[in-house]
């Protein structure tokens, strides 16, 4: 087991421009701690896990591996394993050569090896399928083999690339629970890549969120959630997505319609006109006629059962913006229906910088 | 109404079709077995009843003792022929195998600056006959000091199936997802543990397709030994066999007989793996 850091390591792929795939990443996780490094594609999470890898050359800076600087270091003598999206199994073997092909070339005996593939594969429920070959095994399954022969090896940090994205939306969940449990009682330092926030949120200690090769921000799940650095994380982070909208800003606030959004005096900088202003779907509610609110008109309601989530357009501006609110799913407004919103609490209010994307609150 | 499902046309099935398309296809086959078949029968006959007119179908009077007396002719020191032809086949399809191999995985494996020029070029060089080649390779030879050596014909040999042979292992290299080498890599294993212990076993189709054609290649190839080995002892079969057709008179007898031996090794290799050439030869070109 073993902490890892990136020390302003950098992946500059030579061409005209040049790509910064991954641009002076900082970033520390300690031992024990699951990682996960989500971003859109193209953002660099997956190069950035290659490089710990060392299947991708570091450019600038260093990476670290239990505060050794491995960016020289061959792959296989990192002490790391890693589970591929595509799951990379030997075809030719069995699963049980698969999962014990590490050990063998690392010479441990035979009879050792057959024992901590049997351990690893009551831990998968494999057992029964030792001496099958990869091509007659279900998704699942392979999937778990590839697991397992991370397992084995024990190493000092897990790599996993995407491991659940080829598996069906009901095996995907349960795997992530069973992912996240085995990783609780390895303690084994693990990072983790995937696109899916849902998954980044359920499983990570704490989550990195990259865009276009930069780190935008490194929290706990309910930190980024409930405290996003900048529009980007605010907007990436969350399902339904925040209602991200840039509005006026006038002597009492930002202005959505009829709704003013208070915001704090510091924000009025001079010169700013106009701000970016955050609303989760469950920071509002719908209103009374009477009240002070936007006027949202309804297109689309999705009944979820305990909720529902409203879908529609403010005028904004003289433009209609779309809008998501989440309320209760017992008497949800019907679609063409012209309802009222308001803010549950002024301090559920993100506000953001409309140019740079900053958070001003 | 009464409907009736359409009759399903069954494969391999009974009746007028089925019967046609047999025949059919028993005639096309025997047009190209023929000249096997005159050639296995005449190996059996006396020289008299091959030139006989008008010809016999099956020999009066068998001659196995043929197939003895081929390998002391004064035409040609067969035994030597054979070894020759052996020789330089095994030699330069090894030799052909230690270089495409490493060929094909890295142009697979790798984008390097001239990659697609280089492919182009493996290629260019398939398109030059020998028969267009042997008489500058002689020359060359003369400078080298190597003409009328078996060196020589397993250098000419390896060079024109080499880009065969490299084309058709890097598709199958290709084929192989770069994930699974690098999850060998970080299992453990080195550059060349893992071409040898995961990337091989999973080209092995194409490396036997590439072994097989190369091989027969080599086996057959008769203008460059022609010009190249003068010596008679140094010749491989497929020149040999002129040496029995000459311009009055010819030994047909011993030129089937000889063509049953020099073709014999190279059905027997097409009959124990063509299961795995047609998956080899087919590999690649749909998914």
């Amino acid at each position: 087991m073993a902490e890892v850091s990136y020390d302003t390591a950098s992946r500059v792929f030579p061409s005209s421009p040049p790509v910064r795939a991954v641009d002076r990443l900082d970033l520390d996780v300690a031992d024990g701690e699951f990682l996960v490094l989500v971003g859109p594609s193209g953002s660099g999470k997956s190069t950035a896990l290659r490089m710990l890898a060392g299947l991708e050359d570091i450019d600038e800076g260093a990476v670290r591996i239990g505060g050794r600087d491995v960016s020289g270091v061959a792959p296989k003598d990192r002490d790391i394993a890693m589970v591929f999206q595509s799951y990379a199994l030997y075809p030719h073997m069995s699963v049980a050569e698969n999962m014990g092909f590490a050990l063998k070339l690392k010479g441990v005996p035979r009879a050792e090896v057959r024992a901590r593939v049997v351990e690893a594969a009551r831990l998968l429920e494999l057992e029964g399928y030792l001496d099958r070959k990869p091509k007659s095994l279900s998704g699942g399954q392979r999937q778990r083999v590839a697991m397992g022969r991370a397992i084995v090896r024990e190493p000092s940090v897990f790599l996993m690339d995407e491991p659940l994205s080829n598996l069906d939306a009901k095996l995907r969940v349960e795997t992530r629970a069973h992912i996240a449990t085995l990783q609780r009682r390895l303690g084994t330092t693990t990072i983790y890549v995937t696109h899916d926030q849902v998954e980044a949120m359920t499983m990570g200690h704490r989550v990195a969120v990259l865009r276009d090769g930069l780190l935008q921000q490194c929290d706990t799940p309910r930190g980024l959630y409930g405290h996003p650095a900048n529009a980007f994380v605010a907007g990436f982070i969350g399902s339904p997505g925040m209602n991200l909208k840039t509005v006026p800003l006038g002597p009492h606030g930002a202005e959505v319609d009829g709704l003013t959004v208070p915001v704090r005096r510091e924000v009025h900088a001079p010169g700013l006109d106009r701000v970016t202003v955050g609303m989760r779907p469950e920071s509002l509610r719908l209103t009374g006629a009477g009240e002070p609110g936007a006027d949202l008109t309804v297109e689309l309601v999705e009944e979820l059962g305990a909720d529902a989530y409203v879908y529609g357009t403010v005028t904004v501006d003289g433009a209609p913006e779309r809008f998501v609110v989440r309320v209760d799913g017992r008497t949800p407004p019907a679609p063409g229906h012209r309802v009222r919103i308001a803010l549950r609490d002024t301090d559920e209010v993100h506000v953001f910088d409309p140019v740079t994307g900053a958070r001003l609150n | 109404m009464a409907v009736t499902a359409p009759a399903r046309p069954r494969r391999g099935g009974r009746g007028p079709r089925a019967l046609l398309l047999s025949t059919a296809g028993l005639l096309v086959a025997l047009v190209f077995l023929a000249p096997y078949l005159i050639m296995v029968i005449g190996s059996f006959k006396p020289r008299p009843e091959i030139l006989a007119v008008p010809p016999g179908y099956l020999p009066r009077q068998w001659r196995p003792d043929n197939y003895v007396t081929l390998w002391s002719t004064p035409e040609t020191p067969l035994p030597l022929n054979l070894i020759s032809t052996v020789v330089i086949s095994v030699c330069a399809t090894l030799l052909v195998l230690a270089v495409a191999t490493p060929a094909a995985y890295y142009t697979a494996r790798h984008r390097f600056p001239g990659r697609l020029v280089f492919l182009l070029l493996v290629l260019a060089t398939q398109m030059l006959q020998p028969t267009v080649l042997a008489a500058g390779l002689f020359r060359e030879f003369v400078v080298l000091g190597i003409n009328d050596t078996w060196l020589a014909m397993i250098l000419v040999n390896a060079a024109f199936n080499l880009s065969f042979a490299v084309w058709i292992m890097h598709s199958f290299f290709a084929a192989v997802p770069r994930e699974i080498d690098e999850a060998a890599m970080l299992d453990g294993a080195s550059r060349l543990q893992t071409l040898r212990r995961v990337t091989l076993p999973l080209v092995w189709p194409g490396i036997v397709t590439a072994v097989i054609f190369t091989f027969v290649a080599c086996w057959n190839e008769f203008a460059a030994s022609l010009v190249i080995l003068t010596t008679d002892a140094n010749q491989p079969l497929s020149v040999a066999l002129t040496k029995f057709a000459g311009q009055y008179d010819s030994a047909w007898q011993y030129v089937f007989a000889i063509s049953v031996v020099a073709i014999a090794p190279v059905v027997l290799l097409f009959a124990l793996i063509e299961r795995r050439l047609v998956a080899g030869l087919t590999a690649g070109s749909v998914k």
